[in-house]
């Protein structure tokens, strides 16, 4: 997966720099390894590399050569890519360049070569479909892509196209400059941080199959025919998205205070204190606290820069994060009963080095909570799961998990569980990853 | 009876269809730039006469009036108001419904109008300075100035204006740069060649809110209030993109409620707030009365904002009808038209009612795609309105012609070509806001340019999803006010500037 950022100021005095910079940095919880910004103005220029957006982009840091200005900016960050993944955003052709969330899977009336990279396929795919460059033609071919993903485009002649595939899997928003302009990005977050502050929502959702295409003289939304049924990625409410965001139009705080709530009645425990595992379990610990009376406390501090652990590239790094950004405080869990909240568990090595932490630290008894059901199926749309045979939850039942990590208990949210928090009907979700059925498309 | 229409707009088309609704059966005749289909149809059907010329000029407008014998004259556009045509025809002495150029000043001047405002102690004020030249205002927008609006110091077409929301401190760089070469062209650019007022730039405190206009007719004793109507003013759907001079408008009842049978809570505003709001414009009107010792004769309007800052808040005042929002208080006027203006010349209108019925209006204007910002690429287009698929299946019910001319040099006898702005309103009625959209949309799809070139409009206005959003917005703004009301903070801002002291502004 990946954050990715679209704005377009219709005065052209307008620099889009900083704003691209602070917006992708409002994203940067979608992916840490690489960042990449393209101004288009005048001229056309790309700074990209591997580090935070802050890092490679450095705002307000005065100029670099050729990133003067531009009243259009594209952006994307990334989470560890497979080897020869391009950084984002990406050149389909010369003319048009695109940050694409998710994964196109297919593309009508192409066949995808095996022996070619990711983007070398849909870089052919463009070409095959396109005679020039025009930005209903760069609609047209996303309209053609399957998949789950969601896209931010701009061509030479500084036309911006932003929309969702048609299962709407991968999330976009629309946000407002007043009349100054548009900015599309994969949550909602980005608009409090850059646009407009609007008291009633700061975003619009994009629905799946919609386009906004941006040009000195429109910024119409347009609907592609071919609509399937929708597929809203559930791991965008567990962990990807930020609390602070709505996604689908739902506040994603709201279902993970669900989700806490649910884990109480489903999964109650004997115990002194809720601790949830940072950043994302927080409100899961908090709503189950609140729910069953067991007082919530702080159980770790972190050391050095908020990193999201889980999506380090290899367990080496996933294991550096977690002791880094998981030193137990003692004074919370000594000698008590724990009920420890996690969003997921994928491998359950670093649950296993946390439950270890804390025993070490004193904790009496620990009764692991997981925010979510056990994750048991890849994700054909690029949430990185690692092969089945790494996944725990595929081969162990709950209480062999615990054993395996060495807690006292051990305890998915159920399916159903899941379904009401959420508050979106299951035909509308994909749960592949949680129960191995993933949407169909046709291909006609 | 013989009445002559100056200005060719959809607003015009609106003000001539209600004229010719009169018992009195008016002969009406119409003076613009060019022939507008809908007024020229008007014309043709009551026995007047369409004539071509400047209406700004009051030469022009006197020169008219007396060939075709009017005995009133309705002026449109603020334009002519500015100009003095109003007061050109009370010496020639005919009667005329529009405002004389010194109690124009109201619109005219942004900046006299703030002046009045705080001079009157006149509530919903907002916070402003005025700045004769771009140099004067430099040092105050490096300094001062946050979230503002900065907009020429006159009309301007309604346009100019560029508001900017200043409050993270990390992107404050690049929006004040831009507010800087902002102010720059307004001198260079909005204000060139306009050389009746002073001040050339205002700068005023940015605020929030849903927006409604209050029209009201007045003979400068009494005054008569519209139905409160909300224009959408940004080019595309969800509110989106460049400013316009309107997109479409949506009214129902006096106070901008969902529905005809709607809740009190389904509404945009309270009944006391559009009771506030018409107070607002009538102390308006008596102040500019009472500095200019003229006297108001015709419409003026309030264009209001719900803030927190105060509740019914002025943003700016109009010395006529809106355009689209004429089409909405006029479908919805009960009472004749003609009896209205001749109350109003005759000094009596405390003698008539104006009555309104209280079903929902809703209005959107189909553009070519260029507007608002490339008119030349907007202009120019065969443009039909296909009369076989309107709701009566033989009329152009609901159809107001705007920025249209059927008597374009070069093209074909009895075809309409647009001219770069708004080409043609559609009007929709219904139970609720919701239904007359729907139904506005009908009549949206009637509308056609000949040659390919695209058209667009907004399809969310006033939509069951938009209604929420305004509706929630302006609940949200209530809260805020009425809590600075209990407390006995309304209008009032209060700063602890450190080094500096306590400062109280309002």
């Amino acid at each position: 997966m990946t954050g990715i950022l679209g704005i377009y100021l219709f005065d052209k005095r307008w620099n889009a720099r900083n704003f691209g910079v602070f917006g992708l940095m409002a994203l940067q919880h979608r992916g840490q390894e690489t960042a990449g910004l393209e101004l288009f103005g005048e001229q056309r220029a790309k700074v990209a590399g591997k580090g935070l957006a802050e890092q490679v982009l450095a705002p307000n840091q005065g100029t670099s050569a050729g990133m003067e200005k531009g009243y259009v900016c594209l952006g994307g960050v990334s989470p560890y890519p497979q080897e020869e993944a391009e950084i984002q955003p990406i050149a389909l052709s010369n003319a048009v360049s695109a940050a694409i969330d998710g994964k196109i899977t297919a593309v009508k009336g192409y066949g995808w070569s095996r022996s070619a990279t990711y983007e070398d396929n849909l870089r052919a795919a463009f070409g095959r479909s396109t005679t020039g460059c025009s930005i209903d033609e760069v609609k047209e071919f996303f309209w053609r892509c399957m998949g789950g993903f969601s896209y931010v485009a701009v061509n030479d002649r500084n036309e911006m196209v932003a929309g969702r595939g048609a299962l709407g899997v991968k999330p976009l928003v629309l946000g407002k400059m007043g009349f100054e302009g548009g900015i599309v990005a994969s949550e909602s977050c980005v608009m409090d941080i850059i646009g407009e502050r609007m008291p009633i929502s700061p975003a619009e959702n994009i629905d799946p199959g919609e386009s906004r295409i941006f040009t000195p003289m429109s910024a119409h939304s347009e609907r592609c025919t071919s609509c399937s049924n929708r597929a809203y990625c559930s791991f965008e409410y567990v962990y990807l998205a930020r609390p602070d965001s709505f996604v689908n139009d739902i506040p994603v705080y709201r279902v993970r205070r669900n989700i806490g709530r649910k884990l109480a009645e489903e999964g109650p425990a004997d115990a002194d204190v809720v601790i949830g595992v940072p950043e994302t379990a927080i409100p899961f610990a908090m709503a189950y606290s609140n729910e069953t009376g067991i007082p919530v406390e702080k159980g770790f501090e972190l050391t050095g820069r908020r990193i999201r652990s889980a999506m380090k590239p290899n367990q080496l790094e996933r294991l550096k994060g977690v002791q880094l950004k998981l030193n137990v405080i003692s004074e919370a869990v000594k000698g008590k009963r724990v009920v420890l909240i996690d969003d997921s568990v994928v491998r359950g090595n670093t649950l296993a080095n946390i439950v270890y932490l804390m025993k070490e630290k004193g904790a009496k008894e620990i009764h692991v909570r997981i925010g979510s059901p056990h994750i048991i199926s890849h994700c054909p749309f690029g949430v990185e799961v690692p092969p089945e045979d790494e996944l725990i939850g595929k081969h162990l039942p709950e209480e062999k998990i615990a054993e395996v990590v060495g807690a006292d208990s051990f305890r998915y949210l159920s399916i159903d569980g899941f379904l009401d928090a959420v508050m979106i009907k299951r035909e509308d979700l994909c749960v592949g990853c949680f129960g191995g059925k993933y949407p169909e498309e046709e291909l006609d | 009876m013989k009445i002559l229409v100056v200005g060719g707009g959809g607003r015009e088309h609106a003000i001539a269809l209600s004229l010719e609704g009169s018992v009195h059966g008016p002969k009406i005749s119409c003076l613009s730039d060019v022939t507008n289909p809908g007024i020229n149809a008007v014309v043709k059907r009551s026995g007047g006469v369409y004539f071509n010329g400047d209406v700004n000029s009051p030469d022009c407008v006197s020169e008219t009036a007396r060939r075709c014998g009017a005995d009133m004259v309705f002026v449109g556009p603020e334009e002519p108001n500015f100009h003095g045509v109003p007061d050109r025809m009370d010496k020639d002495g005919i009667g005329c419904i529009g405002a004389r150029r010194n109690v124009a000043e109201l619109e005219m001047s942004k900046a006299s109008m703030r002046d009045l405002q705080w001079k009157y102690k006149i509530p919903g004020r907002l916070w402003y300075k005025k700045f004769k030249s771009y140099d004067e205002a430099v040092p105050y927008i490096e300094e001062f100035a946050d979230s503002i609006a900065i907009k020429p110091a006159r009309q301007a077409g309604g346009k100019g204006v560029k508001v900017i929301e200043d409050f993270q401190v990390y992107l404050q760089e690049d929006k004040r740069r831009v507010k800087r070469e902002h102010a720059e062209s307004i001198i260079s650019e909005y204000m060139k060649g306009y050389e009746d007022v002073d001040y050339k730039i205002l700068i005023e405190e940015r605020v929030w809110g849903p927006e409604y206009t209050v029209h009201c007719f007045t003979d400068g004793k009494t005054v008569l209030p519209m139905p409160a109507v909300q224009d959408n003013k940004h080019a595309f759907e969800g509110d989106l993109g460049l400013e316009t001079g309107g997109m479409g408008s949506i009214s129902c009842g006096m106070n901008l409620r969902l529905g005809t049978d709607a809740d009190e809570d389904q509404a945009i505003l309270t009944q006391s707030e559009y009771q506030g709001s018409v107070d607002i414009v009538k102390s308006m009107i008596d102040s500019i009365q009472k500095e200019t010792g003229d006297r108001y004769r015709g419409v003026v309007a309030g264009q209001m904002m719900l803030t927190p800052v105060w509740g019914p808040t002025v943003i700016e005042m109009y010395s006529r009808l809106g355009d689209p929002e004429a089409a909405n208080v006029l479908s919805a006027l009960k009472t004749d038209l003609v009896d209205i203006c001749e109350a109003i010349m005759g000094g009596r209108l405390n003698t008539v009612k104006a009555e309104f019925d209280d079903q929902a209006v809703v209005v959107k204007a189909v553009c070519p795609e260029g507007y608002p910002n490339r008119r030349d690429l907007a202009a120019g287009h065969p443009i039909s309105v296909d009369v076989a698929n309107s709701p009566s299946g033989k009329s152009q019910d609901g159809i107001l012609w705007a920025s249209a001319d059927c008597a374009a040099k070069g093209a074909g006898c009895g075809s309409v070509v647009t001219g770069g702005s708004r080409a043609v309103e559609c009007v929709g009625r219904g139970k609720d806001i919701p239904e007359a959209s729907r139904n506005a949309e009908a009549l949206v799809g009637n509308v056609r340019l000949e040659d390919g070139w695209k058209l667009f409009h907004r399809s969310d206005i006033g939509s069951e999803r938009s209604m929420e959003r305004r509706i929630a917005l302006a609940r949200t703004a209530r809260e805020i006010y009425q809590y600075r009301e209990r407390k006995g903070l309304l209008g009032k801002r209060m700063l602890w500037i450190p080094g500096k002291g306590f400062v109280e502004v309002g």
